[in-house]
């Protein structure tokens, strides 16, 4: 467990944030390990589980018919599944291109645990939403097609 | 190159290699004496069609063989792309502000590209790897559309072998035969060591070395240290017709490479 803390205080995703949220993260959390050509999440898949990446390059595919195209690839200190706030189906595919280590941490687990404690709860909802705003400026300017 | 700075000289293509799909570069054997500053342009006439501003894309230390990279996009590039070796363009040139090469000296240098960004940039990043010795770090970040946009991707990678060089370059889009990163040239740049200190050169759309300068003063890089490349419609190429003028500057003659603080705010500024 003392691990698994250390680990969770680590993640640039959870770095200084206030409350200190590994005492409360720390039983919703484990370590995981995907081999290259494993999938983190398939299209249609319910996301229940937060991926904070330690380790690796996860690819994230539109699955096309005899092929993949992958649209941006996320690596060490980035996160996957950050539509955990409401129920959603994954709609991309996500899929380890080398060996990812990951924290995987439970969203039904994390979820109550944002509800018992509105102020982490906040503080969490802060840090996802950065996040989606990140990915969703870069999507606009991938989207631009700019370098045509 | 020619006595008088409206007047074309006469010019035969001695070597045309096709780069990418739409994009080609063109070599002329330029009499000796002639010489170019890494970021300047030339503009290139085809007869009874038209004339067009194309940035110098060769090495600085052989001038005489004069280089341009193109893509064929307008009406007067495509007819570009119908020529090939032994026909005769008018040249003229060179023109414009240059890649400050000697204010970089001593420092960190970034260059960010992106698509045929890459080509005004090519004779700096050859000056700089031709004097290694008086520059620090040099960092190449390159973004392209796909893989098969890559432009110069035999040299980039030649780069990419050095010790002393570190490059990196992303695309947009990919299949599963590419195993470089995926995403906006700024995914880069958390990769990089990126110092309020370096000498930032870019050159590529628009928007995007817009969204790269936000990411870059997040880092601590001022605005005095960036320096771009703009791209505007340019017609006599020594500012007197007023096609490029931006506010009050004109881009042939006081650009088209700008230190960043002095043209930002004409950046956002609507149907400049």
């Amino acid at each position: 467990m003392d691990d698994l803390e250390r680990v969770l205080k680590a993640h640039p995703f959870l770095a200084e944030l206030e409350p200190d949220p590994v005492k409360f993260l720390v039983g919703c959390a484990k370590n995981v390990r995907f081999r290259v050509g494993e999938y983190l999440l398939r299209e249609g898949d319910r996301e229940d589980t937060l991926y904070l990446i330690r380790q690796g390059i996860v690819a994230i595919e539109v699955p096309r018919s005899g092929e993949a195209i992958c649209i941006e690839t996320v690596g060490a200190g980035d996160v996957l599944g950050v539509s955990l706030l409401m129920p959603a189906a994954a709609h991309l595919d996500c899929r380890a291109r080398e060996t990812v280590v990951a924290l995987a941490i439970d969203n039904t687990c994390l979820q109550r645990k944002m509800t018992e404690d509105p102020r982490l709860g906040f503080a969490i909802s802060m840090r996802l939403l950065e996040r989606t705003y990140q990915r969703l400026s870069r999507a606009r300017l991938q989207h631009l097609d700019v370098y045509r | 190159m020619m006595a008088s700075p409206y007047v074309p000289a006469a010019m035969a293509i001695s070597r045309a290699v096709r780069e990418l799909a739409d994009v080609f570069t063109w070599t002329f054997e330029v009499p000796s004496g002639f010489a170019f500053k890494p970021g300047q342009f030339n503009m290139l006439y085809v007869h009874g069609v038209g004339e067009v501003a194309i940035s110098i894309s060769g090495d600085p230390a052989t001038p005489e063989h004069l280089m341009h990279t193109i893509r064929a996009v307008g009406t007067v590039t495509r007819v570009m792309e119908q020529l090939g070796e032994g026909d005769v363009m008018g040249v003229r040139g060179p023109y414009g502000s240059a890649w400050p090469i000697d204010e970089a000296k001593g420092r960190d240098v970034l260059v960010i590209a992106g698509g045929l960004g890459l080509a005004p940039l090519r004779p700096a990043i050859l000056r700089v790897i031709a004097h290694r010795a008086d520059y620090g770090r040099v960092t190449i970040l390159y973004g392209a559309r796909t893989p098969a946009d890559l432009l110069y991707r035999q040299e980039l990678e030649r780069w990419r072998g050095r010790f002393d060089l570190r490059v990196e370059a992303i695309v947009d889009r990919a299949g599963r035969d590419w195993f470089g990163p995926v995403g906006m040239v700024t995914r880069l740049f958390d990769g990089v060591p990126i110092d309020p200190g370096d000498a930032v050169f870019m050159c590529g759309p628009e928007i995007m070395m817009r969204f790269a300068v936000r990411e870059l003063e997040k880092r601590g890089v001022p605005r005095d240290a960036i320096w771009i490349s703009m791209e505007r419609s340019m017609k006599c190429g020594i500012g007197l017709c007023g096609h490029c003028q931006l506010a009050g500057s004109f881009v042939c003659k006081d650009g088209p490479v700008y230190r960043f603080d002095r043209i930002a705010p004409y950046l956002t500024v609507r149907e400049l």
